[in-house]
């Protein structure tokens, strides 16, 4: 790069620094379990726009805190096997399993062979 | 406005807008990997979605957008220091063949299944290798001019160009032998 330009970006740097870096590799960190979040977090948020349903609404269903659902709709929870089934019996969808696996994808014979 | 330096070697930079608290790579990359921004877009952008992209689904559009970014992060995040920025960046305009001072550039996800990525980052480039970003949209329509939120990309990148250029942060003459070296 030009001294010129680099002097002046330089001298314009921004005082604090950026956290784009670590955010970014925390989520690629974690994007084996945090796209699954990020997913379910998006079908909880368009049910809820459905049925006009406000997080405290879903809070009392779920018997947690509103603050807890401020977390899971942000996609970054982890969330156990128990946090789920009660999402979806607070919200009547499927969650979990949302497509079946075809077995046996062969014929008997097969199988058996 | 303030700038902070995304590669080491300097090649890579961002702008940091007044009374934003980060650069324009962290908005984006935080915005496209958040559920609840990216639900009230796409449900404010459904229309856009259905016209030009066929796509009726409002969870797979999110979904996809949710992969593309992951993609479009580790892309940016493993840029050795010998990377050439000039693949990824292109001219804005398709027409745009030649250099021009302080261009507009954008860079997207190439190869993508089923349909073309619609996360843009935007970028000035600074001299040859070397660019700054502005900013960057979901670009759901054929030109940005006819979105507000696309519309708004442009006129910020339109914004730190002048920037840059009145206070003379590059060298023009620099500039006039880099094309003349052509």
């Amino acid at each position: 790069m030009k001294k010129k330009t680099l002097e002046f970006l330089e001298a314009h740097q921004s005082e604090t620094p950026s956290t784009w870096r670590e955010e970014a590799e925390w989520r690629r960190e974690n994007w084996p379990w945090l796209r699954h979040s990020q997913k379910i977090a998006v079908k909880v948020l368009l049910q809820m726009k459905q049925e006009g349903l406000t997080q405290k609404l879903l809070a009392e269903r779920m018997d947690c805190t509103q603050q807890y659902v401020s977390k899971i709709l942000k996609g970054k929870e982890n969330m156990s096997l128990d946090t789920l089934s009660r999402l979806e019996d607070a919200l009547g969808i499927s969650l979990i399993y949302d497509e079946q696996v075809a077995y046996p994808n062969m014929v008997a014979e097969e199988a058996f062979a | 406005m303030t700038f902070d330096k995304i590669l080491d070697n300097n090649t890579l930079w961002a702008v940091r807008y007044e009374g934003v608290a980060d650069n324009a790579l962290q908005t984006l990359f935080s915005q496209w990997s958040d559920p609840e921004w990216l639900v009230d877009f796409f449900l404010a952008n459904m229309s856009d979605l259905e016209s030009y992209f066929k796509i009726t689904d409002i969870n797979q559009a999110i979904y996809d957008t949710i992969d593309d970014n992951q993609r479009m992060q580790c892309l940016i995040l493993d840029l050795s220091p010998e990377a050439d920025l000039d693949k990824i960046f292109r001219p804005l305009e398709n027409s745009r063949t030649s250099e021009m001072l302080l261009g507009k550039e954008k860079a997207k996800i190439k190869d993508r299944p089923q349909h073309a990525s619609w996360l843009r980052i935007y970028a000035i480039k600074l001299e040859p290798g070397c660019y700054i970003i502005t900013g960057g949209a979901i670009k759901l329509t054929r030109t940005m001019q006819e979105r507000e939120h696309t519309l708004k990309e442009l006129n910020k990148m339109e914004q730190v160009r002048n920037y840059l250029i009145s206070n003379q942060a590059i060298d023009a003459d620099g500039f006039v032998d880099f094309l003349s070296e052509l």
